[in-house]
């Protein structure tokens, strides 16, 4: 099977995987108790205004009525109206994307910078004092909550150490995003890198006792070209896998950090969207979420074929 | 002159000089200064500019800063002055309120203000019914007689109708809503406050600039404001001492000694409206005991929750009505804490031996689980065992306000400067629309002389009325008054001019930056 091909069904996959996730997150979201009426309307709440607002926001109506009204709006890319703003759901969230995109490809690659070098030193020192360091340090990372980590990182270089980065936000334009999202980023490293480094440095070791690296190295090839053609390439393949996955369970787990550095982004907008049950918005960033991790999951089955020409596309 | 008496001399005109400079530098830090933006950092994204259908503090306090009312509230919380009237004449026994407009007023679009904006403004307001038109209730119809004048016909005599116009609700704006659909108007909305609409990121950010035809001369001072949605407590407080922001709204209790300590932080209690309860719904059993509810007011340890809970920064409550409320009276009789008297209440009622309870305490919400333990712990000595339910915040919402608890924690702030509004909405259970905060409290009597202070315009026989209603509620024990507490803000020492009423609304056409 072709490339294209390949992408073409895995995206028609999409179709019923997003209808699932459509069904599951409605029925979800009206079975927990919570009415975004009395919410709104606050602590003068009364019973007659509440079915009011209930009523103009069709509330009142059976939920499959509810969910077929909702499935023929999707369907015309609508995601409706958000009961909290009183704006269009798709555009809000749409508003918010780039942000946890931003933070989400940052990331990843602040780990891969990261990991690589690590790996490498570890892989070609095994057993000696910068492998140990290198296995030890960056578990410290995996131990520390992404809040706490982001907290220290916004006071030591936010307010202290020169104040070189702001405290929160998004920056404006290209260079104050990349300014704004660096300690952000940072963060996400903190927690996917040690995750990297000990794959790769398991795969690196592997590889490096293979006949190919021999044979290379019996050639005469320097060690520098030795790792960067011949081990990196092949022991990198099962990594991307694992950041593939990590990437995928980041796309709903920025949440936390986007809290502690102010970033309007999509799990900024879902937690509050849950706390005052605004269901268009809950529904459609499921959506776009749902859609994303499949995404992200065959954008690394892409990748994963194109590293190891040995992978057919079946 | 010698060389000594020189010296002396030189010192003593030294210290005059510099006594001199610094009352300079007083002086001129003490003058406003025009220009500047302030940015403010809040827990809640604003969610409606529609003040006549939005009941969310977080857009209230951003509406009146555009949309001003013909009355408003005095710093004190208690009493209404002048605003875009000058004066109001009461005749016809008190059912007929003529008021003349301010000369001079015009909306941020340039155009006058005239009575006929007015008119349009309150007839829509009154007509939202799922809003706040059944404060406005009382009015029978409005007319413009001329450019400068307006006339309010009443169906009764209608003691809070003064505080019920300068509610944020009766703003005034452009007749007809300048021409827009009302929904598109209330998406920038204009007014004839100190400030305009510029621009919103929904979810985001919210920035007024000033408004150039602002009627008081020379103000606002500031150029702009900006409401940031930061969710964090620590970011906020970060980003106020990174100066990326000048006010953080609402930090927490336990930070507020440390931000006090704080150098370019001014950390300020300002006195509120906010009263908390315990909620005991007579629904249950037990609670519909009157003894069972005093034993259990006597029972709450109110410095204990205001030293680990609020960190000492609160006053216990003795009434349902706060202190800055007008005819608050501190000697209602509001019952304390005394275990013993607890323990005689207990002995008094149907259930000497005590019984289970439980108790809705919102999930993650740390200040209503630690009440809940010293809640829990006193109970326990009177013979009442008390569970936890623990809910998200919505559900919890919810289920109180659908009775649907047993003991629950709950709040109020006042949106005008009259008890009448928490009066009814606490005591008088069917036409409060709220089952008497949600308690199904019924003492015809209290209701009788709520209905009496509606229609009694004569303050001192209204207070008379009021006392008596304060104090046979805090009898009844309908409701656990805990305490009294503050509304905190931490902003940069730069900010002068700030202020917070005790309704929790600011006027920032006083704020500068020095």
């Amino acid at each position: 099977m072709s490339l294209g091909a390949y992408v073409g069904r895995r995206l028609l996959h999409l179709v019923p995987i997003a209808l699932g996730v459509t069904i599951l997150c409605f029925f979800l979201i009206h079975l927990v108790p919570g009415d975004p009426a009395r919410t709104i309307l606050g602590n003068q709440a009364t019973d007659q205004r509440v079915a009011l607002l209930r009523h103009q926001w069709g509330l009142d109506r059976p939920l499959p009525v509810q969910y077929g009204k909702f499935m023929g709006r999707v369907v015309h890319g609508d995601l409706g109206t958000s009961l909290f703003y009183g704006v269009s759901a798709g555009r809000l969230v749409l508003q918010r994307l780039p942000v946890t995109l931003w933070l989400i490809g940052f990331g990843a690659l602040l780990s891969v910078l990261i990991a690589v070098p690590l790996a490498v030193i570890a892989a070609t020192h095994r057993d000696r004092l910068p492998d140990h360091v290198v296995r030890a340090v960056p578990l410290v990372g995996l131990g520390f909550p992404p809040f706490w980590v982001g907290i220290v990182l916004l006071l030591v270089f936010g307010l202290h150490l020169g104040r070189g980065f702001p405290v929160g936000g998004y920056g404006n334009g290209f260079t104050g995003h990349l300014h704004s999202m660096f300690l952000p980023a940072l963060t996400v490293a903190f927690g996917i890198s040690p995750i990297l480094v000990r794959s790769l440095r398991a795969s690196l070791l592997e590889v490096l006792e293979s006949d190919y690296v021999v044979t290379a190295r019996s050639k005469g090839l320097p060690e520098r070209r030795v790792l960067g053609r011949h081990a990196l390439r092949n022991a990198v393949i099962s990594t991307v896998s694992v950041l593939g996955v990590n990437i995928g369970y980041l796309v709903g787990g920025t949440l936390v950090i986007e809290q502690v550095y102010a970033l309007p982004g999509v799990g900024q907008l879902m937690i509050n969207s849950i706390n005052q049950r605004d269901f268009p918005i809950v529904q459609g960033v499921t959506l776009v979420f749902s859609v994303m991790v499949v995404l992200v999951y065959l954008l690394t089955d892409v990748a994963h074929a194109l590293l190891d020409p040995r992978v057919r596309f079946e | 002159m010698n060389a000594r008496t020189r010296l002396l001399f030189l010192a003593i005109l030294l210290s005059v000089s510099a006594l001199c400079a610094t009352a300079a530098l007083a002086s001129r830090s003490a003058t406003p200064k025009r220009g500047g933006s302030v940015t403010f950092a809040r827990i809640e994204d604003s969610q409606s500019f529609d003040k006549t259908n939005v009941f969310q503090n977080e857009s209230i306090w951003l509406a009146e800063q555009i949309m001003e009312p013909l009355y408003t509230v005095t710093p004190d919380g208690k009493r209404v002055k002048p605003w875009l009237a000058t004066s109001v004449k009461v005749s016809n026994g008190g059912k007929t309120y003529t008021f003349k407009l301010r000369p001079g007023v015009k909306f941020s679009n340039g155009k006058a203000m005239t009575s006929a904006d007015v008119k349009f403004s309150i007839d829509d307001a009154r007509k939202q019914s799922k809003g706040w038109g059944y404060l406005d209730a009382a009015i029978k119809n409005i007319t413009a007689p001329n450019p400068s004048t307006v006339v309010f016909n009443l169906k009764f005599t209608w003691a809070p109708f003064l505080a019920d116009i300068a509610l944020f609700a009766n703003g005034i704006i452009p007749k007809n809503w300048n021409g827009e659909p009302r929904a598109q108007f209330y998406k920038h909305p204009i007014g004839t406050g100190p400030f305009m609409w510029d621009k919103r990121v929904v979810g985001q950010s919210v920035t007024f600039k000033r408004n150039p035809f602002y009627w008081q001369k020379g103000k606002p001072y500031l150029d702009s404001v900006t409401w940031k949605f930061v969710t964090d407590e620590n970011t906020r407080e970060l980003q106020l001492r990174g100066n990326q922001i000048q006010v953080d709204e609402f930090p927490p209790f336990n930070s507020i000694a440390k931000l006090q300590h704080t150098p370019g932080v001014t950390m300020t209690l300002f006195p509120s409206t906010r009263t908390d309860y315990l909620d005991m719904n007579e629904k249950y059993p037990p609670l519909a005991d009157r003894h069972v509810r005093r034993a259990i007011s006597h029972a709450i340890d109110r410095q204990a929750i205001i030293k680990s809970v609020l960190f000492g920064h609160g006053k216990p409550a003795n009434s349902f009505l706060p202190p800055q409320v007008p005819f608050y009276n501190p000697n209602s009789g509001g019952l304390q804490f005394d275990i013993a008297k607890a323990k005689a209440e207990m002995a008094q009622s149907k259930f000497p031996n005590g019984f289970k309870v439980t108790l809705l305490v919102g999930a993650g919400a740390q200040v209503e689980a630690a009440m809940g333990q010293i809640l829990q712990n006193s109970l326990k000595q009177i013979g009442i065992n008390v569970t936890f339910k623990q809910e998200d915040t919505s559900t919890e919402f919810q289920d109180v306000q659908k009775q649907n608890y047993q003991l629950a924690f709950s709040y109020w702030t006042m949106d005008i400067a009259d008890p009448d509004e928490l009066v009814t909405f606490a005591v008088d259970i069917k036409g409060g629309g709220a089952h008497s905060f949600f308690t199904e409290y019924n003492n015809p009597t209290v209701v009788n002389l709520s209905h009496k202070a509606q229609r009694e315009t004569n303050a001192g026989k209204r207070a008379q009325l009021y006392n008596k209603l304060q104090q046979i509620a805090a009898g009844d024990a309908f409701l656990g008054f805990l305490y009294y507490s503050p509304f905190r803000y931490a902003y940069s020492s730069k900010l002068h001019g700030f202020f917070v009423y005790p309704l929790g609304n600011y006027h920032l056409e006083d704020a500068w930056l020095g």
